[in-house]
């Protein structure tokens, strides 16, 4: 038998056939589902981005209500963001706690230098590469301390000047030169700088509160930037910041100028804060220090939908930003929401119970469980149906049949509240038919539970909402749903 | 040199100060272990705050107590310490657990999605208004009321219950880790996880212990921060939580020592920023401060610089 | 990435649909122009602070306002229905949720926003989408009179009535005269801040020596501070938007034996929080709680939403009132529009409201014949002095 390599027929030295041929036997799925599956992998990854952009720039075409186009620009917005975050976490490896802060100097600077406070009125082509580039030298004396900290001390220290920068603009409307001048009013207090100019290119200016026309700037600036960022993906810098990311120190003795590309790093993902920055002072006419701080929230949406997405991945930071942002907006009316939630919890039991029976099975029981019960509550105590549904239409209506709705749901809906949390996590430690048995009044009690309580108080329950899709999505793909998994050694 | 005023800030940054260390002294426990940085440990200390609550009104009201102040005292910082410890052992249960070996980043999220639903669970049920332990009415014959000291400075009983009552606290925790076969598996586990698995300690065990000791320290915070500031709300746990986190950090994450050092620099640098700079300035004050430090200790105040064997 | 296949496609799928549904919405100009028929209903907007760092507030402003049409609705024929919109005190989220009230058909004013500088992000939204709105908490002064007369109003009065009152108040009663001195703290949100300077100016004006000093809105810890208060320091004063701050800074004063007294602002008027005897309040309205109708409209809040309250709840009561009675008027024939109901609610007149007196607008938005009363605590209770 010849052991000639390039022998098709020949068995193969030193290779494990098994492990050699994971690949074919590789589960695929039957049907159209397979060929679908099989024609998208031979796509490649540009094509989905562009297929993207057309996407959205239909948007504005598709709707002209101000609140969807509004959403969009701030879909945008968070995407941009997550774009220069991934660079600095998702590239080069390095947590960048005081994210938000460029976002803010930005924002400020913008205002600062085409608004009435200084009575300086710049040209939209002078004004933002001016604010750009400031934010990103912002990045590089932000990132200096990082030649001495690791991992997470540097995080603090970003974290640090984060704050610092909230805390000096929030309180800037008497600074004085450590006391020895008169008070200067730079940044506006907590009073924000205001009436802001609009952008504004030879002559023809963008009119105010026209969200659309900021729409098309972002999206036209994200598509350059993602362009930019696929082909850096690509070159020597995007391999070099990856290694940097797997392994600082086999970096370093490979000879890549490990400082010089953290400051990089984190110049890039300032700068690109930057221009989101003066996209959202231009849209928003105002600026206030408050947004800018840890308690907004907006470090940590933009973290989760990075991560979420996964970090590393250009098409996780367009997914994690839509998804995250999407569902934040669509929970908010409580319609929408309850669609949301029975969609889920649909989903969820198609996807988990196999095989149909038991699908039919729970279904049907708790449509019974659900009717029955509703049946003995209204004989018995006729004030617990004759609360309101918080949705209307065919959905509502028939929910008020099914679903128990008290006329006061405060305390009892608290205590089901508690009692459904307590019955959720023990339906994760149950297995088998007990498990499934236990599905039946576990998702009566969650209807019951949405309809009294989220419906009455529904933001508090949407982060509530959000927070249970994090902790579900982390579990499923500790990857995020894009993203590589990679081999951390310890 | 105005002593009064040195001495009464001196004793209100370290009360203050040691109510961060303990909530910052759970984040590093759990940071050594696990390298986990759970953000949803400021909502534990939450939680413990309220329970705390909920026994003031089990007892009467705070104007009606019917049983004596050390009574109280005693079954508050038990309960609130038995409740943070299970809530703690649940949220690692059921959000961490199946983390363990998932990139550090990921359970960062969960936190933060853990965190999400504590706040606004606590808003949903117990609502957003701030409830007061109002431990100023307290009858007692030693009220929470201040004294003076021979310098005329004015500190309070509660601040010197807070400060035994930390004191105490670390000293059983010091004992506990140095001591017991307990602590030293939570050393060992530490130091190097698989080894300490593959030398027979109940991995899993330890980590249960780690987040039951943790949790429980930083629902003891959440009674002391009742009984001196009085008030506690849902979003309370953030920016306690963010501070510990700066504390445990600063003081080099993953040593406790480091983490009560660290928490007492913040308590004092945040007093002393108010006394002597400016009020308006103080936190921009306490974090310039913290940004040396770190400059001039990379590694935190007590962190060994980590050796990697290449 | 396809391997992943399911998750994505699901995810794809979802944001898609979210996104088809929303762009079926109406387009927001027609929204603004419409006439809406009375007979399903109307439907009142409200933006406050329900979650988040000031959810204390915001979420008993709506809890006041939802009070109010639940006893409505079960009244009156003509429906009214609250939609509500979380600003969590952010002027940016405030502009994106003013947008989904201005693109909703059915709604013909709103409620809200609660922060000053959340009111100058949403105005012009407002002001293009012809929708009146209204604050009751929002007091700088520059917000009415200017170019959104017409089409916002606020129930409570501005910093320009309770400064001056409550500096004038101090200079005569409290001994302070020039050459002594007197602390005043901001907790460093755009009410405090305003309030803060306007009492600062008047007080230095006259001769005061002015310490301005200021905390955060979550800070509980003031003996730093307390210790730089002086004996010749006649009064703290403590504009305040959080009451239990000021009663922690009231209680930690006395505690250390400070002779200073404690001066409240309309934030802090909160009979079961801000207690600590000696210490001055001033409020827009003579006290509530000894108008004898109030007590039976107090109890019944209680019973729908149990809990504590807070000063700022009240007013958007009586907004909601306001509305109500805008409404009615409105839909005499059986249509309405944007525009007529911000005509009518402008021209509101009540005779008596849970505040303690009349309710009218001057032609600006703010409210006719604004007066501050000053108020003692003594033996816990508040009482009238001016």
């Amino acid at each position: 038998m010849s052991t000639d390599p390039t022998d098709p027929n020949a068995p193969r030295v030193g290779v494990d056939e098994w492990v050699a041929s994971h690949e074919q036997r590789r589960t695929r799925r039957a049907g159209v589902l397979g060929v679908v599956e099989r024609e998208l992998e031979r796509v490649p990854s540009a094509a989905f981005y562009l297929g993207f952009g057309i996407a959205a720039a239909c948007l504005p075409a598709v709707t002209s209500n101000g609140y969807v186009i509004d959403v969009g620009l701030n879909t945008l917005l968070y995407m941009l963001l997550a774009l220069g975050l991934n660079i600095t976490v998702g590239y080069a490896g390095l947590l960048d706690l005081g994210y938000v802060a460029f976002y803010g100097f930005a924002a400020y600077g913008y205002a600062m230098l085409a608004s009435p406070q200084f009575g300086l009125h710049w040209d939209t082509l002078a004004v933002i590469p001016v604010v750009v580039v400031a934010t990103a030298i912002l990045g590089l004396l932000v990132a200096l301390p990082s030649r001495r900290l690791v991992g997470d001390y540097l995080a603090i220290v970003t974290l640090f000047f984060g704050e610092l920068f909230a805390t000096v603009y929030q309180n800037g409307e008497s600074m004085t030169v450590f006391g020895f001048s008169r008070k200067y009013d730079v940044t506006g207090g907590p009073n924000g700088i205001p009436n802001i100019d609009q952008f504004h290119v030879f002559g023809a200016r963008i009119g105010a509160l026209n969200y659309t026309a900021y729409y098309y700037v972002a999206l036209i600036f994200f598509m350059v930037l993602l362009f930019a960022m696929y082909l850096v993906d690509r070159s020597r810098t995007g391999r070099a910041w990856k290694s940097l990311r797997e392994d600082p120190l086999a970096a370093e003795l490979m000879g890549m100028p490990v400082n010089r590309l953290k400051l990089i790093a984190f110049a890039c993902g300032a700068g690109i804060a930057g221009l989101a920055g003066t996209i959202f002072a231009a849209a928003n006419t105002a600026v206030f220090a408050s947004e800018f701080d840890f308690t907004s929230g907006l470090l940590i949406i933009v973290y989760a939908m990075l991560i979420l997405g996964g970090a590393g991945s250009l098409g996780g930071v367009i997914i994690g930003a839509l998804v995250v942002n999407v569902s934040l907006e669509v929970l908010r009316d409580p319609g929408h929401a309850t669609w949301v939630f029975y969609v889920l919890i649909a989903g969820t039991l198609v996807a988990r119970l196999r095989p149909w029976r038991w699908l039919a099975a729970i279904v049907v029981g708790t449509a019974a469980f659900g009717f029955a019960v509703h049946a003995i509550v209204s004989a018995a105590w006729p004030r617990g149906v004759h609360g309101q549904a918080a949705v209307g239409g065919v959905l509502g209506s028939g929910l008020s049949h099914w679903v128990v709705l008290p006329s006061n749901p405060m305390t009892i809906g608290n205590v089901a509240f508690i009692c459904l949390v307590l019955a959720v996590l023990a339906l994760t430690l149950l297995h088998g038919w007990m498990q499934k048995v236990a599905m039946i009044p576990t998702l009566y009690l969650a209807a019951f539970v949405w309809d009294n309580v989220m419906l009455t108080q529904p933001d508090p329950a949407r982060y509530i909402v959000l927070g249970l899709i994090l902790i579900a999505l982390m579990i499923i793909r500790p990857n995020g749903l894009l993203g590589e998994r990679r081999v951390e050694i310890v | 040199m105005n002593w009064n005023l040195f001495v009464t800030e001196l004793v209100a940054g370290v009360s203050h100060g040691a109510v961060y260390a303990l909530i910052a002294l759970g984040y590093s426990m759990v940071y050594g272990i696990l390298k986990l940085l759970n953000f949803a440990h400021g909502d534990v200390y939450m939680v413990g705050s309220f329970i705390g609550y909920g026994i003031i009104g089990v007892f009467g009201g705070a104007t009606s107590l019917n049983v004596p102040v050390w009574a109280l005292l005693t079954v508050m910082m038990l309960c609130a310490m038995l409740g943070g410890g299970l809530l703690g052992v649940m949220i690692e249960r059921f959000a961490y657990r199946r983390l363990r070996n998932a990139p550090r980043i990921a359970p960062l999220i969960t936190a933060l999605g853990v965190s999400f639903f504590l706040e606004n669970a606590a808003q949903l049920v117990l609502g957003a208004q701030y409830q007061s332990y109002n431990s100023f009415s307290w009858r007692s014959p030693i009220a929470f009321s201040h004294f003076t000291l021979a310098a005329g400075a004015v500190i309070s009983y509660a601040e010197v219950i807070i400060i035994v009552g930390t004191i105490v606290l670390v000293v059983a925790l010091t004992l506990f880790v140095q001591r017991t076969q307990l602590g030293k598996a939570m050393r060992a586990t530490s130091f190097d996880r698989e080894a300490a698995a593959m030398m027979g300690i109940d991995v899993d065990r330890v980590i249960v212990a780690t987040f039951f000791i943790g949790s429980a320290l930083a629902g003891a915070a959440g009674v002391f921060n009742g009984i001196e500031y009085q008030q506690v709300w849902p979003y309370m746990g953030f920016t306690a939580g963010l501070y510990a986190f700066i504390a445990a950090v600063v003081g080099g994450i993953g040593n406790l020592p480091g983490a009560v050092l660290g928490g007492l620099t913040i308590g004092l640098a945040q007093s002393f920023s108010i006394g002597y700079v400016s009020s308006t300035f103080s936190d921009a004050v306490v974090f310039a401060i913290l940004i040396a430090v770190m400059i001039v200790r990379p590694s935190g105040l007590l962190g060994r610089a980590a050796v990697s064997k290449v | 990435m396809v391997r992943r296949f399911g998750l994505i496609a699901a995810a794809a799928v979802a944001v898609v649909l979210a996104i088809v549904s929303a762009a079926a919405a109406r387009p927001t100009a027609s929204a603004a122009a419409s006439t809406v028929s009375c007979s399903k209903g109307v439907t009142i907007g409200m933006q406050a602070p329900i979650t988040g760092p000031a959810g204390s507030i915001g979420s008993d402003q709506l809890h006041w306002a939802q009070f109010y049409f639940t006893r409505w609705n079960k009244t009156h024929k003509l429906k009214i229905h609250l939609m509500q919109e979380d600003t969590q005190l952010d002027p940016s989220k405030a502009s994106t949720t003013a947008q989904a009230l201005a693109s909703t058909a059915s709604v013909m004013g709103v409620i809200g926003p609660a922060g000053s500088d959340e009111v100058q992000a949403v105005a012009p939204i407002f002001r293009k989408a012809g929708l009146a709105f209204a604050s009751g908490s929002a007091t700088r002064v520059s917000l009415t009179g200017g170019a959104w007369k017409g089409y916002f109003f606020r129930d409570v009065p501005n910093d320009s009535v309770q400064g001056p009152t409550d500096a004038n108040y101090m200079f005569e009663n409290l001994g302070v005269t020039s050459g002594s001195s007197v602390m005043v703290v901001d907790d460093q949100e755009s009410y405090s801040t305003g309030l803060a300077d306007i009492v600062g100016q008047a007080l230095s004006g006259k001769g005061v020596k002015v310490d301005r000093e200021s905390v955060s809105q979550k800070a509980t810890d003031f003996s730093s501070l307390i210790a730089k208060v002086t004996p010749s320091t006649k009064v703290v004063f403590l504009p305040f938007q959080v009451a239990s701050e000021a009663q922690l800074f009231a209680q930690q004063l006395q505690a250390q034996g400070k002779t200073a007294i404690a001066f409240g602002s309309d934030g802090t008027f909160d009979a079961s929080k801000f207690t600590v005897n000696g210490s001055y309040i001033s409020f827009f309205a003579p006290d509530v709680t000894t108008i004898a109708a109030d007590a039976s409209i107090v109890a019944a809040f209680h019973k729908q939403f149990p809990g504590a309250t807070s000063p700022f709840g009240a007013p958007n009561y009586v907004l909601a009132q306001m509305y109500a009675t805008a409404i009615t008027k409105a839909c005499k024939d059986g249509k309405t529009s944007r525009a007529e109901v911000r005509k009518d609610v402008l021209a509101v007149s009540l005779k008596s409201t849970i505040l303690g007196g009349p309710m009218r607008l001057t032609a600006n938005g703010d409210v006719a014949g604004a007066k501050f009363h000053i108020f003692k605590i003594e033996n816990g209770k508040y009482v009238t002095i001016a």
